[in-house]
């Protein structure tokens, strides 16, 4: 016999299928839902809901979001003779925190990983090269490119991959220097940190 | 420094607090009372590790859920704090002054050598004991290293599984070299510094060693499985060379055949290898030869002694060699010796503080000291 009712119990279940939610974590959450007034659930459904069908990857850049192409890529003030190149969409939100880089991004969705099976083909590398090109550039010619990857030893391999894959372009290729504690996620480094490292970033 | 006081709870059979004497503390009583349990909570406090079991777990008392070993350490004559290390199922934590603090800034604070029957894998077991030793004494004096360590053996297992699925036949060899390359690009800087900061340490190491003591003529050299490769002095080159021309080698045997995870120390009793060729009694000297230069390589780049735990003393050392190693070590290092044979330290009554473990509970015994007087 079930613990809960079914529709409980299901609930439950469907919880427990989220990052870092357990058992406990995911009864007190169905409880919370059992408690909360019917408007409110509904507006939380209606949020789930429109993220799954508004929110697509900018089919230049690979970032989140609701336009295509995203905002970062369309407009008018970003410098395109700059790129940098960032594992996840919430590096790119740590990087644009600094509001002292102006240039235009790419997201890989990922990191060189044999362990866990993730290869060169599984980042979102295919439609970098041609990005870079003058032609699919608003005409403007690319500078340089900057490798934000994490500063674990993934992030390291990913950077490192990709400076060989642009090395018959030419391109100057800089890595974000290492002010930041080695090891750690982007996603978690403050603002000032963050932007001493985009200042001291260095030649690969 | 100075561990002034320990108290552990509920970490296996221990219980309660003890005050511990500057100088030799000689902790005894019959076997299977927790006389080493002390030491291992000391070790514990120090580097928030057991030097008897990778996992930690097992040393909560049994059908409890957490173990806590606290304890108080001065720095000279101004600076005393209170270290703390609990252990639950899956997580330990570490504390100083009660504010909890990143193992990485926590393990400085309080510095253990140790000497246990384990231990003697150094000089008579396989090289991965000596590369832990070195790595161990390297770390003390430069903190960073743990980093360069443990980034080493993440890439060396990405690559280990890079390996393996290109021996699996799922990977072309030209494909293989194109994804091997970013994880031994890092292995080249990493090794690099891993063998500078070993070289560097074992050097210092070998400047110390004690001839005097035991009459042994000891030497120790590292010994990198690059030697005869080429130029060691263009390290960086020479690994970054080797790992080009061994690659077939390495996706045919599906295992990293390169890097500094392959060297060793050599430890030479006047010209022959120890490990093959001395007695057990000329291990032991050794040993403690080696703890004893690490703990003077320590004192010299920190201006202070570590704690030294010697554990089952009488078990390793002859009665001789006991008398020896604590003429020497007393004035130096607050030293640790357990032992089932008190009357083998009766010379040392009167500069000694003796605490008679039974049944997990530590007791000074004050009625010896004051006898002496
Ligand atoms: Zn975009």
């Amino acid at each position: 016999m079930l613990d809960y009712a079914e529709p409980v119990t299901k609930l439950i279940d469907e919880f427990k299928r989220l990052p870092s939610i357990g058992q406990k974590s995911a009864q007190r959450l169905a409880f919370h839902i059992l408690r909360t007034p019917a408007a409110e659930v509904e507006r939380f459904i209606e949020a789930l809901r429109e993220v799954k069908q508004r929110i697509t990857e900018c089919s230049v850049c690979n970032n989140l979001t609701d336009v295509n192409p995203c905002r970062f890529c369309t407009l008018p003030s970003r410098d395109h003779s700059l790129i940098c190149i960032v594992e996840q969409p919430y590096d790119l939100v740590a990087v644009e925190k600094t509001r002292s880089y102006k240039g235009l991004y790419h997201v890989l969705h990922g990191s060189l990983s044999p362990i866990r099976g993730i290869r060169p083909s599984d980042l979102r590398l295919e439609n970098l090269l041609p990005r870079l090109k003058p032609e699919n550039n608003e005409g403007v010619e690319m500078q340089e490119v900057i490798l934000a990857t994490n500063p674990n030893t993934e992030g390291e391999a990913t950077a490192n991959y990709i400076s060989r894959l642009l090395k018959p372009l030419g391109l100057r290729v800089t890595r974000l220097a290492m002010g930041m504690p080695v090891g750690s996620d982007l996603e978690y480094v403050d603002e000032v940190t963050m932007d001493k490292a985009l200042t001291n970033r260095h030649e690969m | 420094m100075f561990l002034r006081s320990i108290r552990a709870h509920d970490f296996r059979n221990l219980e309660g607090e003890i005050q511990w004497g500057q100088g030799i503390n000689v902790i005894y009583g019959n076997n299977g009372q927790g006389k080493t349990n002390w030491l291992e909570a000391m070790h514990l406090l120090a580097h928030a590790k057991s030097f008897r079991t990778r996992h930690l777990h097992e040393a909560i008392t049994f059908g409890k859920s957490a173990a806590s070993v606290s304890g108080h350490v001065a720095q000279g004559n101004e600076i005393e704090r209170e270290l703390q290390v609990d252990i639950r199922a899956n997580t330990r934590q570490t504390l100083v002054n009660r504010k909890r603090e990143p193992l990485a800034h926590y393990a400085a604070q309080l510095h253990a050598v140790w000497f246990t029957a384990d231990e003697l894998e150094v000089v008579r077991g396989g090289p991965e004991a000596r590369r832990s030793f070195i790595d161990r004494g390297a770390i003390s004096l430069h903190p960073s290293y743990a980093q360069a360590l443990g980034s080493y053996s993440k890439v060396i297992k990405q690559k280990k599984r890079l390996l393996q699925q290109a021996g699996e036949g799922r990977l072309k060899f030209a494909e293989v070299v194109e994804l091997l390359e970013p994880w031994n690009q890092q292995l080249v800087s990493l090794s690099a510094q891993i063998h500078r900061s070993r070289t560097e340490y074992v050097n210092l190491l070998n400047d110390a060693l004690e001839h005097s003591l035991f009459g042994d003529t000891l030497s120790i050299r590292y010994v990198s499985s690059l030697e005869g490769k080429g130029d060691l002095n263009n390290y960086e080159e020479l690994i970054a060379q080797r790992l080009q021309i061994r690659m077939q080698a390495e996706v045919f045997a599906g295992a990293c055949l390169i890097g500094p995870h392959r060297d060793d120390l050599s430890v030479l009793f006047g010209d022959r290898n120890l490990r093959s060729f001395g007695s057990s009694g000329q291990q032991r000297s050794a040993l403690i030869t080696l703890d004893l230069a690490a703990i003077s390589v320590y004192h010299s780049q920190h201006q202070d002694y570590p704690i030294f735990l010697i554990d089952d003393v009488d078990a390793e050392l002859d009665g001789i060699r006991i008398e020896r190693l604590l003429e020497y070590l007393d004035g130096r290092t607050q030293t640790f010796v357990t032992t089932s044979k008190k009357n083998h330290f009766e010379r040392f009554n009167q500069r000694a503080h003796f605490y008679e473990v039974s049944a997990g509970q530590a007791r000074e015994d004050i009625v010896l000291r004051a006898a002496i007087g």
